[in-house]
């Protein structure tokens, strides 16, 4: 034959229509995510602690489902710094794909993560973050926003003369300065009002002695604020020891067994929730997506909830402050 | 050749014309296969999944049938009234029998807590907070911060004997120090002691093992799953429950709950899910079988590579199929056409082409090579009878010796002779018999530049003789010249042309001149007289035929001409030049050098 050129080009096109159609037919199946490895350092692994037990949890379930590894590296005690950085150096050393950080200190961790990130290890924050931006991904519940609704609704319990001392947890985390900053903000011209702020170092027996302490030094004070779990329940045993719980208002952020328990009896008269699980599954889930190569928003707020005694059981309230399992 | 030519061959036709065919059937009915393929597995698996689900809710609705046993077995047993309705059951004075009823329902609980894992808790309470009350293995205490009046699994259940009560989920919280998830069934207990005692309440806790197995065991797919709803639309089961209430999963309820048909699709694309469902009416509840579209596909997927793979492996032999046929069409056409390219082209020298098939191309192909035989038969025939023809035709031609001619010369022979001018007479007769037995004897064809000079020689000698005083010859020839073949009897009719149209008629004596030379590559006699000459009318029509007149030898300057060319081409010839008055030239030019073949045909 003189030429099979031009059969050979038409078989092409031929066959080359047949793929496309067939491709068009037969669908790609959907782009498996990555598996990634991934260790979370919270502040504190503690099981009465219902805040940080479900942002692990959260962080758990999401790992679970994207079929990726995580390993939870947790000191004992939430002021203990050193131990935490110890936990992110021996986190560094293992090479993860990401670290998922709740820092204890604003600057204290600053130069391992520098080393973390110089090894191309992702970098997100959950909960709190450091003065220094040195995360990829920050999820965290806007505290200032707490703060204030934490404010707004304590304004509501009190008059103009009433005092106010806030019990915080660890002096200088962000946590900490927000939430006070947007609790002042909330109280408005109430703030005048506050008479003390004290830091108990996330410990309920401090808490607990702090609280002893205010109630002898002011003994007309009439509301107070824990800012995180370890304060508000400390204080709200104080004040339930006291039998103080007609007189003084006890208001705080972050849930517990026993904070709701304080609740039921009457000491408690509300309590920002923040939606700890949520904010644990979007930590890893965004963070996957990130190793994935997808867009992510650098900053996700988890978002909180005011309860009170009236709502705690509503099935939305519910939802949050009783951790399903 | 070309390819854009070439896309107009046949082969090309037909090759595409089936490839397109067979390329869009095999579409076609891949395309339809594997349409009924989905739609075939869409209907399994819808059918599949509602039998499931039926199943699942017929299971349900026994488990909690179950439930609702032990629950009115406890409301209708007299231990419960008595300890919860006795107005002695609790203060100072107690019932003598008090803790024995308790006793006994310890030991009940505790026999169904033993059997039954998904019982979170089992407990009789009245709304009263200082009323007897009883959970678990006796040892709980109740959480005298709730007012039962706002549970509903309390609210709803007090009073009613005839019918269990069913929550959703929701967290339990009569118990102190626990607040687990469960769903709650409960009764009231009727008052038979004839106390005034309020109504009080059974209540079953089940946790999510028994359900959550349930539906687990309902298998959906790696992605499928089942879940619960009650009347209201809340979630009593989830696999997903947490996630859905932490926000970071959505379940289509709404959709659910205002469904008209069994069976609900919702989403696109990859997300594409089918719901399908089934509604309790003991429970209230519907159960809903979820599967995942891109999964039910994705087992047909299998089933469609492998029609796929059919399909293009069917399309790849229809290709080579639909090439080999168009070949072997065509080729045989091809063989043809080339055939007849060469034929056209005046070449019959080729040889036959193979018949391949006794189909129409091969009578076509027999016929043509019939065809050629027969032409190229014509043509040899044709030519051999053109050759024969031209010899007979030069032979006319060239034997012509004018008879006036010769009866002149024989007169003035006589003349002569009378006169007794014997050596005239010698030279004449000797010119004459030399002139006939040049012009009779050679039967060739050709003969030499030389010879036919010679010829002239003797013509002219006889002329010359006849006409005393009018004619005056020169012959001259270069020696290169005389061997050079021509055909004969050129010359002698120029001659005579030039004797009788040209010198006859001038007054004074003429003088003509024969003179032969090369020029480049052509030999060139020029015969020229100086006698009246023509005018241009006349030469133009020098050549014409009725030139031919009787008293010239009856071959005439056509003749000569036509001659010419016919034996040497177009090329060659006379060409004449002349001058009113002063006279003509008449230039016979042939080839220099000729070929052997030339000299022989």
């Amino acid at each position: 034959m003189k030429s099979h050129k031009k059969e050979i080009i038409t078989v092409a096109i031929l066959m080359a229509a047949a793929v496309v159609i067939f491709a068009g037919i037969l669908k790609p199946e959907a782009t498996q995510t990555k598996k990634c490895s991934l260790i979370y350092i919270p502040k504190i692994r503690d099981n009465t602690n219902d805040f940080w037990t479900s942002v692990i949890s959260g962080c758990k379930m999401a790992a679970e489902e994207y079929e990726s590894d995580l390993e939870i590296l947790a000191p004992d005690k939430e002021e203990n710094i050193e131990e935490q950085n110890k936990l992110l150096k021996k986190a560094i050393e293992q090479k993860p794909d990401a670290i998922l950080f709740s820092p204890s200190s604003m600057d204290a961790s600053d130069e391992l993560l520098k080393e973390a990130k110089e090894k191309g290890i992702r970098i997100t924050y959950i909960d709190s973050y450091t003065k220094e931006e040195l995360q990829d991904l920050t999820v965290a519940t806007d505290n200032v926003n707490a703060g204030r609704m934490l404010g707004e609704y304590a304004r509501k319990l009190i008059d103009k003369d009433s005092k106010i001392a806030i019990v915080s947890h660890v002096k200088g985390v962000s946590t900490a300065v927000e939430r006070e900053q947007g609790f002042r903000e909330g109280l408005g011209d109430y703030a005048d009002n506050i008479v003390d702020i004290v830091y108990c170092n996330s410990l309920y027996e401090k808490s607990y002695e702090l609280a002893q302490e205010l109630m002898r030094k002011y003994p007309d004070l009439e509301l107070i604020a824990g800012m995180n779990e370890y304060s508000a329940v400390g204080v709200g045993r104080a004040v339930s020891d006291a039998g103080a719980k007609d007189k003084i208002a006890v208001v705080g952020v972050d849930c517990s067994q026993e904070a709701i328990n304080l609740m039921e009896m009457g000491v408690y008269k509300g309590i920002i929730v923040q939606k700890a699980f949520r904010m644990g599954y979007i930590g890893v889930e965004e963070t996957i997506h990130m190793l994935n190569g997808d867009a992510v928003e650098k900053n996700i707020d988890s978002g909180c909830e005011l309860v009170t005694p009236e709502n705690m059981y509503n099935s939305d309230i519910e939802r949050l402050i009783f951790p399903f399992s | 050749m070309k390819i854009s030519s070439k896309f107009k061959s046949i082969q090309s036709s037909i090759f595409c014309a089936v490839s397109i065919l067979v390329l869009s059937a095999v579409l076609v009915v891949t395309v339809v296969s594997l349409r009924y393929t989905n739609s075939s597995i869409y209907e399994n698996s819808v059918m599949y999944t509602q039998t499931i689900i039926k199943q699942l809710n017929q299971n349900i609705d026994s488990y909690i049938s179950y439930m609702d046993n032990i629950a009115s077995v406890i409301a209708q047993s007299g231990d419960a009234y008595k300890y919860l309705y006795s107005e002695k059951g609790y203060g100072a004075t107690k019932d003598e029998n008090y803790s024995e009823y308790r006793q006994r329902l310890v030991e009940q609980f505790k026999t169904i807590l033993k059997g039954r894992a998904d019982i979170r808790n089992i407990g009789i309470v009245r709304e009263d907070k200082n009323s007897p009350s009883l959970f678990d293995n006796g040892l709980s205490v109740r959480n005298t911060y709730v007012d039962l009046n706002t549970q509903p699994w309390y609210a709803d259940a007090v009073g009613k004997y005839d019918r269990y009560n069913l929550t959703s989920s929701h967290v339990q919280n009569v118990i102190k120090g626990e607040r687990p998830w469960v769903i709650t069934l409960s009764r009231g207990i009727c008052n038979y002691t004839g106390t005034e005692a309020e109504d009080g309440v059974v209540f079953l806790d089940l946790n999510y093992s028994a359900i959550s197995e349930l539906c687990a065991q309902s298998s959906m797919g790696d992605k499928g799953y089942v879940f619960i709803l009650d009347q209201n639309g809340n979630i009593v089961y989830h696999p997903q429950q947490q996630q859905l209430y932490n926000e970071l999963q959505t379940e289509n309820i709404s959709l659910v709950m205002n469904a008209k048909s069994d069976i609900v699709t919702v989403g696109k694309g990859d997300d594409e899910k089918i719901y399908a469902l089934s509604h309790s009416d003991i429970t209230g509840w519907t159960i809903v079988g979820c599967m995942n579209m891109s999964e039910l596909l994705r087992n047909s997927r299998q089933t469609r590579s492998i029609y796929v793979l059919v399909a293009v492996g069917l399309i790849i032999v229809a290709l080579l199929i639909s090439s080999l046929i168009a070949r072997n069409i065509t080729l045989p056409i091809q063989k043809l056409r080339d055939s007849m390219k060469s034929v056209q082209k005046g070449n019959f020298d080729i040889e036959d082409i193979e018949v391949i098939s006794d189909n129409e191309i091969g009578s076509l192909t027999r016929s043509f090579n019939v065809m050629t035989h027969r032409i190229r038969e014509l043509m040899e025939q044709n030519v051999k009878e053109q050759e024969q023809k031209r010899k007979i035709e030069l032979k006319a031609l060239q034997s012509q010796i004018n008879p006036h001619f010769l009866y002149n010369t024989l007169d003035s022979i006589i003349w002569m002779a009378e006169g007794k001018k014997n050596e005239e007479v010698v030279i004449m007769t000797a010119s004459l018999a030399r002139l006939l037995r040049q012009s009779i004897s050679n039967e060739d064809e050709l003969v030499t530049v030389g010879q036919e000079i010679e010829y002239v020689r003797s013509y002219l000698t006889i002329q010359k003789m006849r006409y005393k005083d009018k004619l005056e010859f020169e012959i001259k020839a270069d020696p290169s010249i005389t061997q050079v073949p021509i055909i004969r009897l050129v010359l002698q009719p120029l001659v005579e042309n030039a004797i009788y149209h040209g010198l006859k008629y001038k007054d004074s004596k003429g003088l003509l001149t024969v003179h032969g030379y090369m020029k480049g590559e052509n030999a060139v006699i020029d015969i020229t007289d100086d006698g009246v000459g023509m005018d241009e009318e006349t030469l133009k029509h020098i050549y014409d035929k009725h030139k031919v007149n009787y008293r010239s030898n009856g071959v005439g300057v056509y003749n000569v001409q036509q001659r010419l060319v016919l034996y040497y081409g177009k090329d060659y010839g006379i060409i004449y030049h002349s001058e009113k008055g002063k006279g003509t030239t008449a230039s016979v030019v042939i080839p220099g050098i000729q070929e052997e073949s030339h000299e022989k045909s």
